[in-house]
């Protein structure tokens, strides 16, 4: 047992090294411009389907069903091992080549773009039209009534599923372990091929993505309370 | 002055509106009228450009809408800026608090000054009762409250007009009251509004001239002395059927 208790307490901190260095800040950047992509292509989406907004619809339809009908890690294997062979004359001589980090963030965020527009869409959907008519009634433009009246609610709708994707998302970046990537899961991964202790290892820091994923959960319950203060009754 | 001529809109294969022809004068109430889904909400509605009809003319003061061309986003803007809207379910923002929906157009659309607003939505909150709600939540209030919230929250906006839409049809009758209260006093104060309601004893009492519409038709246009004197076997009968007297009195 002695054993056991000596190998935890000298690979856990070189997890939570690798934790902070890549797991959280991947997770964290590529859920923000995931957001930004699923909002913009949740819009999209919803918009009338008129003039050139046509081929934006397409394009946002096209994403979205690409990302969710392929599996995440044939994403980043096509992102970061074949790219690099798109050689287009003019335009990328030497195939396009991106460094792990990028490639791993570029995926992580398109892909949890295409989850989160799907929820964001939804929410938007679930608002009442009376929402719109009101705040049309008093003059507001288009996109005064989304970002100030629409988006607001729809957030909150939105925070549990949301929530669920960025889970998820943290859980996922282990699969950056396959482009060299030397996060949480990899840093294990090398310390149980020295120490031919793969159940402590993995258990170990299957620890470490629960303790993440527990305070997230957490994060989730406040700001759903703190969200929702409106709809509660006086006193 | 508002002026319709010979506006048609339809949904579908239903004619909503046929060749609307009337007239709203400043400084007047006018009562809406007639069964439900007879196209009295619709033709409340075209009014702040909720529906687009799909013909004839919409007169505004000076400026003159042809329903069969498209308006452009400046002019529904205008149009939408001196008309307000109260609607049945009060259509409140519930993520804001009760004077920020008081204030969220005057400050957003007519870039008021924030402080300047707040005084505007304060007084008017005064005004229909509710000065001591300002800080709370439209989920936090009665139907009859809410209801007194949407309408300052279009009195804020200084509307040339105040369209209502069955503003009390969610109601129950005490809190009803308290609305029809707020509109009363409205209309003492000679303010153009114009009203879909079905409480005939309120129209009565608000209207200086009733619009009765059937099948997307106006079949008529007058006074309420005119209209209660009971002109048209038709309104005889609407009349009869919104009254409990004439069913008891056949029990008899």
């Amino acid at each position: 047992m002695d054993s056991i208790w000596h190998i935890i307490v000298t690979s856990a901190p070189q997890i939570a090294v690798a934790g902070l260095k890549y797991t959280i800040p991947i997770a964290i950047i590529s859920f923000i411009i995931g957001l930004i992509l699923a909002v913009f292509t949740a819009l999209v989406k919803l918009s009338p389907r008129h003039g050139w907004f046509s081929i934006l619809k397409a394009i946002a339809y096209f994403y979205v069903w690409l990302f969710r009908s392929t599996p995440l890690l044939v994403q980043l294997f096509i992102v970061y091992f074949g790219l690099p062979y798109l050689k287009v004359k003019g335009l990328w001589p030497n195939g396009i080549q991106l460094d792990p980090w990028t490639a791993g963030i570029a995926t992580f965020s398109l892909n949890t773009g295409a989850y989160c527009a799907e929820t964001i869409r939804a929410a938007i959907l679930s608002i009442p039209q009376g929402q719109w008519e009101a705040a049309y009634s008093i003059g507001m433009t288009k996109s005064q009534v989304l970002w100030r009246i629409i988006l607001p609610q729809a957030a909150r709708v939105s925070l549990p599923p949301l929530s669920n994707s960025f889970i998820s998302l943290v859980k996922d970046t282990s699969l950056a372990a396959s482009i060299t990537i030397i996060e949480m899961f990899e840093v294990s991964q090398q310390i149980a091929a020295e120490n031919y202790q793969p159940l402590v290892m993995y258990s170990l820091v299957a620890a470490f993505y629960a303790i993440l994923c527990t305070i997230l959960s957490w994060l989730q319950g406040y700001l759903e309370k703190r969200t929702s203060r409106y709809l509660r009754p006086l006193n | 002055m508002i002026k319709f001529e010979h506006v048609n809109k339809t949904f579908g294969d239903h004619q909503a509106l046929s060749d609307i022809n009337t007239t709203f004068k400043a400084h007047e109430t006018t009562v809406i009228v007639g069964p439900s889904g007879s196209g009295k909400s619709t033709l409340l509605r075209s009014l702040n450009l909720l529906e687009r009809p799909e013909n004839g003319l919409y007169h505004f003061n000076d400026q003159t809408i042809d329903f069969a061309k498209p308006i452009t986003g400046k002019t529904m803007l205008n149009i939408r800026r001196k008309t307000g809207m109260v609607f049945q379910g009060y259509n409140l923002f519930p993520h804001l608090s009760v004077v920020k929906n008081v204030m969220e157009g005057p400050v957003q659309v007519l870039k008021q000054k924030p402080a300047a607003a707040k005084q505007t939505a304060l007084d008017l909150l005064d005004k229909v009762g509710l000065a001591d709600k300002a800080d709370a939540y439209p989920g936090q209030l009665s139907g009859g409250q809410q209801q007194r919230v949407a309408i300052a929250r279009s009195l804020a906006m200084n509307p040339e007009y105040i369209l209502l839409d069955e503003p009390t049809s969610a109601l129950d009758p005490e809190l009803e009251a308290g609305v029809l209260r707020v509109l009363l006093a409205l209309a003492q104060e000679d303010n153009s509004m114009i009203i879909v309601t079905h409480n005939m004893e309120f129209a009565r009492a608000v209207a200086d001239k009733i619009l009765f519409v059937e099948d997307g038709k106006i079949l008529f246009d007058g006074t309420p002395n005119e209209f209660f004197k009971q002109p048209t076997q038709r309104i005889s009968d609407f009349l009869a059927a919104m009254t409990f007297t004439t069913i008891s009195d056949k029990a008899k």
